[in-house]
């Protein structure tokens, strides 16, 4: 299954399907993690928390292929895509294993998947990098088998899209 | 020494670690220090007291291998307030990971935020094991790092110190799995149900 999340309104690019779909964050209310660990101890795979978020990290767990549009903040992920993510950890299991070396947390039925970020509103070259090495992080606790940053300027950021979109179909 | 304020980023910030940890971090801190937690979202009241700091101090948690969603909105705030002043930041981070390391992205996303706004970032604090460390005999080791932390800001040293506990990796596994069953088991879930692949399944 093939995922685009964007925290910005972007042209249509495709027909949703159930093997392809588009969430644009925009259009989503989701509330920010409140930390309880609920879905780890109480109720295990579901947010405490029942706004949208539910509906997306099951697609998030689902996708073999990821592609989210943010902007950056400070190295990150900008709040709308940041707060996501940090929904999304239903699908992770509160249990610890070895994983590359490092302790990180065992994953739910969680596919391996191909990251692309595109990511607009750098102010500088070491913001790029630290965000490279966010993404790098993300790669271990996310399940990205491969990642690719594209860096792109506001005023490009449909096109950079529609690129790496029409990309899935080569 | 000087006038500090605590800015709790934990976004279960009353109930927090990052409350724990700040507070044995106070325990050291000769001096004045106010306390704030981004959940209050009382920014602007935050801001004005800030103009009479020299130090903040930003606890918070390690989430999805950076700052907090609400320590960010915290900082994009700060950003666009009128603050004259510049304190000196600091961070005091945790993470339920065996490693420190893990804690390194998100430092040097507040040293980014310093670096664009003109704040000069200080020392820090990264604590491994986070989540449970504060109830093991290892607590020791927090106490030992938050005090050197504080004696770094006070003497203006710039100092990066790094603590976890000192287990090997797969004894450290076993520990968290000891852990966190316990922690279900206060809700009635089991192993088994802990362990469910199944994700929004009822």
């Amino acid at each position: 299954m093939e995922l685009l999340m964007t925290d910005r309104s972007i042209p249509e690019l495709f027909t949703e399907t159930e093997e392809r779909r588009c969430i644009d964050l925009t259009e989503h209310s989701i509330k920010g993690c409140i930390g309880c660990f609920g879905c780890w101890v109480r109720t295990p795979g579901r947010c405490v928390l029942r706004d949208d978020a539910v509906n997306i990290y099951p697609l998030i767990a689902r996708a073999s292929r990821v592609l989210y549009v943010t902007r950056l903040c400070y190295g990150s992920y900008d709040v709308p895509m940041k707060t996501m993510l940090e929904r999304a950890i239903p699908i992770q299991k509160a249990f610890i294993r070895l994983y590359q070396g490092e302790t990180h947390h065992f994953q739910r039925a969680v596919q391996e998947k191909d990251a692309v970020i595109v990511a607009y509103g750098a102010r500088s070259q070491e913001e790029q990098r630290v965000f490279e090495r966010l993404v790098e992080r993300n790669s271990r606790n996310m399940l990205f088998k491969t990642w690719r940053v594209r860096f792109a300027d506001e005023a490009d950021v449909d096109a950079a899209v529609r690129e790496e979109v029409c990309a899935w179909d080569a | 020494m000087g006038r500090l304020m605590i800015v709790n980023g934990s976004p279960r910030a009353p109930q927090s670690n990052s409350k724990q940890y700040a507070a044995l971090f106070r325990s050291f801190w000769r001096g004045e220090a106010y306390e704030y937690n981004v959940t209050q979202h009382s920014h602007a009241e935050a801001f004005a007291r800030l103009e009479n700091a020299e130090h903040l101090l930003l606890v918070f948690p390690l989430y999805a291998d950076g700052v907090p969603a609400v320590l960010l909105d915290f900082l994009k705030a700060l950003e666009a307030s009128p603050l004259r002043s510049r304190p000196t930041v600091h961070v005091l981070i945790n993470c339920g990971f065996l490693e420190p390391r893990q804690n390194g992205v998100a430092i040097d996303m507040v040293r980014l935020f310093c670096r664009q706004n003109g704040f000069p970032f200080g020392s820090s604090l990264s604590v491994g094991s986070g989540e449970a460390i504060l109830k093991t005999p290892f607590r020791f080791l927090v106490r030992r790092g938050a005090r050197k932390l504080a004696r770094a800001m006070q003497a203006s040293r710039n100092r990066d110190i790094c603590v976890t506990m000192p287990l090997p990796a797969q004894t450290y596994v076993k520990a968290s799995e000891k852990y966190w069953l316990a922690y279900g088991e206060k809700y009635g879930t089991t192993r088994e149900q802990m362990d469910s692949m199944e994700i929004e399944k009822d």
